[in-house]
């Protein structure tokens, strides 16, 4: 089942990276950023945590590991972000939302449109969290330079 | 060095990053470290979604222009061209004048993937995608063509409807037909999971990341207009989503 979803991800970020016509070099590691992003979603929840906090990790996740790429590589973040957090999207969540409110359910929609709305903001709150991350270490390993030099 | 030819060059890189969906804050940076390292003063750059403006002082005199961009596509290997060769210039490996030629080659370039892989590749993450949401191998094949069609419909819209988003609406309601027609000949598949994979190639994910990007980056005008596209976006999916729903009744 693990397998299974590792290797659908996989193929997914993949073929998304294509689609944005990421350079050869980098597809398949925007397709591996988008595998350990979908391998943390479905393992935290197994220790017991719930959508938002799993989301929210594995986002940070994929925005820390694209940077990290991005310094390997020596191209832009961009190229791996954008497909690493394509395993993540709410799909079902958005598309339950609408059918609630096609089924007149107000009460139910807005649960579930909210719902979908927090998972949108954990993704961007964890994509945010990964650059300012990545930007305290930058900083922190510049200084430590300095002070050796000075 | 002419002022002109640094004016050039800066001008090109910064829209050819803006027109294949870079980040405002990346134009900005971009053009700004060219025009410093061929040596201009006081060197200042602006960019929103839609135009450049850059200016600087050579030899004492002021030099500004401005560029619009109105049409943008994604080619996420333009910026990464763009970037490489704007990092080679800064640290004086190649010569102004060559940067120029290199930027105008880039800008020639076409899409490194030719046109039928990138609609078998949006058939093929709908396909991995509507499995990941919990589909079944029956799933794969017609959320697979229901995505290609989305894919295809975009392509085909884009030459007559100027609004982007009026055109996302038209291609999502075009798969959402698709998936339904599919699921009332076979009763086995599952409607959820079909949309949810037919939906995924119009998924705004470059103007998430960008809106995210450049409001981190201070941008906060370029971040904000981003963010409602892509939220514009999601909401035209959600609407063809919805329509889809109701004629299933």
């Amino acid at each position: 089942m693990l397998l299974k979803g590792l290797a659908l991800s996989l193929v997914s970020s993949t073929a998304w990276c294509i689609l944005f016509n990421v350079p050869i070099r980098t597809i398949l590691a925007g397709g591996l950023a988008g595998m350990v992003g979908w391998l943390v979603f479905s393992t935290l929840p197994m220790m017991g945590a719930e959508v938002l906090l799993s989301t929210l990790v594995s986002a940070s996740v994929v925005s820390l590991l694209s940077q990290v790429l991005s310094i390997l590589l020596r191209v832009p973040s961009t190229n791996f972000s954008v497909a690493g957090i394509i395993p993540l999207v709410p799909g079902s969540l958005a598309y339950k939302a609408m059918l609630a409110f096609v089924n007149n359910d107000y009460m139910g929609g807005i649960t579930l449109a909210t719902h979908t709305l927090m998972v949108a903001g954990a993704i961007a709150s964890g994509l945010i969290l990964g650059i300012s991350v990545f930007t305290i270490w930058r900083g922190a390993r510049h200084a430590g330079k300095r002070t050796q030099r000075g | 060095m002419s002022a002109d030819l640094v004016m050039d060059t800066c001008l090109l890189a910064g829209t050819i990053i803006l027109k294949s969906g870079g980040e405002t804050y990346r134009t900005e940076e971009t053009m700004t470290w060219i025009a410093e390292a061929a040596g201009m003063d006081d060197v200042n750059s602006s960019a929103t979604p839609t135009s450049v403006i850059l200016s600087f002082r050579c030899q004492g005199q002021d030099h500004t222009r401005m560029v619009r961009t109105p049409k943008r596509t994604t080619n996420l290997n333009k910026i990464t061209l763009v970037n490489d060769v704007s990092r080679r210039f800064v640290s004086g490996g190649i010569t102004l004048s060559e940067a120029y030629r290199t930027l105008r080659e880039i800008d020639q370039m076409k899409p490194i993937y030719p046109k039928w892989l990138q609609h078998m590749a949006a058939a093929l993450t709908s396909g991995a995608f509507s499995m990941l949401a919990g589909g079944s191998w029956l799933d794969l094949g017609p959320s697979a063509l229901a995505g290609l069609t989305v894919n295809l419909s975009m392509e085909y819209f884009e030459k007559f409807v100027r609004m982007k988003f009026f055109t996302e609406f038209s291609a999502a309601l075009f798969g959402g037909m698709i998936s339904l027609l599919f699921v009332t000949l076979f009763p086995q598949l599952h409607m959820s999971i079909l949309i949810i994979g037919a939906m995924l190639p119009l998924f705004p994910g470059i103007a998430i990341t960008n809106s995210l990007r450049d409001l981190m980056a201070g941008d906060l005008v370029a971040g904000v207009s981003r963010g409602v596209e892509a939220m514009l976006t999601a909401v035209s999916v959600a609407v063809a989503t919805a329509i889809t729903l109701w004629f299933r009744g």
